[in-house]
């Protein structure tokens, strides 16, 4: 089947995907009760609480309640969220920008640079340099993110200074409009290079410290199937073809060890947004995670439904990705059935 | 080094094109050493088809493999010999293929000496195109060609050139990926794409491959074995090397169609004159298409001469039982046993 034609039909199917994952994620978010206590204060009398309850049509079956919420989405309200005060759909999409512009950098951190590692130590398997980075990659997959945060944070920030925390400068920040919610592309779009510098200095370490447990798992992965690879027939062959070890490496044997990385770059991404929740609290970040921890704690459903659609729609398009890179990169591969 | 190879060089006879001598290769194993190749001696000559027949695991393909500096080490080692080369190309200049540098043997392989491998289905990336795979051995060593095919002149001259040449040498990077996109340049690009494409099918044609055009767009696993196997000779002979070494060629393939690529190797040996180091475990084959024939059991060659002597008079108990194995002349069911000779 032609690449397209799949990529069409399987963006034909999302929809249907889509509304039996909020079925799901409606289902699932149920079994923590009813949402109204976070509208509720003390102050309140039965008589309010019955009027709030019919307020949001809470006082209906829970299947009804489905549909009234499914409805509401539908024409753009989230809902209403006890912890920002605001509705959803207010604050979602700038708190989402700043979660993305997060996952991508530590994403693009852990490919390049787990690409990168894997390759180096795969072709000089047993050598000095593997050893190196096998303790780099093992220490990054057996550290809890937290604990390798709060190490980053103390070395770079309360000892040596060199990365601040937070976002971005306040000053900067007001300098630029933010039509993306992306600084790093505000600031381009916006032409302002000490903005650009300030958002890009402001994303590295929490970017890193995500990342590095993705790109320990990467390098792992691309070395043992690079040195997989490497064993294989064709690569003799293209060295009797009098072809030097580089091109060896890079046209012949890389791109096929990539053939099961990508599998595993693909299950990293849902890591690296778990991991915006630890990581946007102790890098005072200003995203979906933390609004995330806060609305789990006090019950905030209407935030909770949203994030988990949302990152499931996200990992949704992710799959399709990578199964259409995956068919790029192994053409033995017959995508459809 | 090459001083005291030339001086070594001497005794090379004028018909010779290699020459192996006392070849050792070793290979570290958890037993320990093995002595996989233990000190052969045969030589080619120039123009024939030469036999190097044994069982597996006697040590043919560590030989075959030597002859281009394809054998890993670690684990192997070369723990002595020689394998001596006339290289017709540069004037008859011979030289010692375990003593040269990587660069040295690299401008050899693919060029002077080429190798067809056992299994077509492995030796064939799966995830480049047969016109990828083809074009490298003539991007590589045939990049004049390339220019004067595509009708552009100045190579090394300009700038431009400059970047047309690592685009054919495969040397790019990021920069020069950039650059190559620049229209002016992207019209050179274009020009040298399609006189590759047409070297690519010139040498698919060679080896009787119908539709050369629409089979160079495709990848390994939509060929046949037989097609795959084609492909893999076309990208052998496809510089016109010296020698070919021709490592079990057909053993991956059923029955008709090793007939077939039987045929074609013979036929491009004699029209280009190649020199073939054939390999196989099978003797009646051998016999058909080679003009002498070194038997090889255990690392060592045991017998070797003219093929068709050697079929009426084996000498070696070794030979003597695979002619009766391969011919089945004794009662069926019964095989031919020798003592084996246990690996030091």
């Amino acid at each position: 089947m032609q690449i397209r034609d799949y990529i069409i039909r399987r963006l034909m199917i999302l929809p249907f995907l889509i509304i039996g994952t909020s079925i799901i994620v409606f289902a699932l978010t149920r079994i923590g009760g009813s949402p109204i206590g976070i509208y509720l204060s003390h102050e309140m009398s039965p008589a309010e609480v019955q009027e709030m309850k019919e307020r949001f049509h809470l006082d209906k079956p829970v299947p009804i309640q489905y549909f009234y919420w499914i409805k509401g989405v539908a024409q753009g309200d989230l809902g209403w969220s006890g912890v920002a005060s605001a509705p959803v759909i207010d604050v979602f999409p700038k708190k989402f920008a700043a979660t993305m512009e997060l996952a991508i950098a530590a994403g693009i951190v852990a490919v390049s640079l787990g690409i990168a590692m894997g390759t180096f130590a795969g072709a000089r398997r047993n050598k000095f340099a593997d050893h190196v980075i096998r303790i780099i990659s093992v220490s990054g997959a057996s550290m809890p993110l937290f604990w390798f945060s709060i190490l980053l944070l103390i070395v770079f920030w309360v000892w040596l200074g060199w990365f601040p925390i937070g976002r971005s400068d306040p000053n900067l920040f007001e300098a630029i409009a933010h039509p993306t919610g992306f600084y790093t592309i505000d600031a381009l779009l916006a032409g302002n290079w000490d903005a650009f510098k300030d958002a890009v200095w402001h994303l590295i370490m929490p970017a890193v410290a995500l990342g590095y447990g993705a790109t320990a798992i990467i390098a792992r992965m691309m070395r043992s199937s690079l040195i997989e690879e490497l064993q294989e027939d064709y690569i003799d062959a293209a060295k009797a073809k009098g072809l030097p070890k580089n091109v060896v490496l890079k046209k012949h044997a890389r791109r096929n060890a990539l053939v099961p990385t990508v599998t595993v770059i693909g299950l990293t991404f849902g890591f690296l947004l778990q991991g915006t929740v630890v990581a946007e609290i102790i890098f005072r970040w200003p995203g979906l995670g933390r609004w995330m921890a806060a609305a789990v704690l006090r019950g905030d459903q209407a935030t909770i439904m949203t994030y988990v659609m949302f990152t499931s729609i996200l990992f949704l398009i992710v799959n399709l990705i990578v199964d259409v890179v995956y068919a790029n990169l192994d053409r033995r591969v017959e995508l459809g059935d | 080094m090459v001083q005291t190879t030339a001086s070594n060089l001497n005794n090379f006879s004028n018909h010779l094109i290699a020459s192996v001598e006392d070849l050792k290769v070793y290979f570290h194993s958890k037993e320990g050493l093995t002595h996989s190749v233990d000190g052969v001696s045969f030589d080619i000559i120039d123009g024939e088809i030469m036999g190097l027949v044994g069982e597996t695991g006697c040590g043919k393909s560590v030989t075959a493999r030597s002859f281009m500096q394809l054998v890993q080490t670690p684990p192997g080692v070369i723990a002595g010999g020689k394998i001596r080369f006339k290289s017709k190309k540069t004037g008859n200049q011979i030289v010692d293929l375990l003593s040269l540098t990587e660069n040295q043997i690299r401008e050899l392989r693919g060029e002077r000496i080429a190798m067809i491998f056992q299994d077509p289905g492995k030796a064939l990336n799966p995830g480049l195109t047969i016109r990828t795979q083809i074009a490298e051995v003539f991007q590589e060593h045939r990049e004049d060609d390339v220019f004067k095919k595509a009708k552009i002149d100045y190579v090394h001259k300009n700038f431009i050139g400059a970047i047309l040449q690592k685009y054919i040498k495969q040397r790019t990077n990021l920069i020069i990926k950039l650059m190559l996109l620049v229209p002016p340049i992207r019209a050179y690009k274009k020009k040298l794409d399609k006189a590759i494409d047409k070297l690519v099918i010139e040498a698919l044609a060679e080896t009787q491959i119908p539709n050369p055009e629409k089979v160079m767009e495709r990848y390994p696993h939509e060929l046949s074995g037989g097609m795959k196997q084609r492909v893999m000779i076309a990208q052998a002979i496809a510089c016109n090397p010296d020698l070919l070494i021709a490592d079990e060629p057909t053993t991956a393939l059923d029955v008709i169609v090793q007939a077939r690529i039987l045929e074609l190797i013979q036929e491009l040996q004699k029209r280009h004159k190649t020199s073939v180091l054939y390999i196989s475990h099978d003797l009646s084959l051998v016999r058909k298409i080679c003009d002498r024939v070194a038997v090889m059991f255990a690392g060592k060659i045991v017998e070797s001469g003219d093929s068709d002597t050697i079929f009426k008079n084996p000498v070696h108990p070794y030979t003597k039982g695979l002619i009766k194995a391969s011919f089945m002349t004794h009662e069926r069911g019964k095989l031919e046993e020798i003592e084996g000779i246990e690996a030091t």
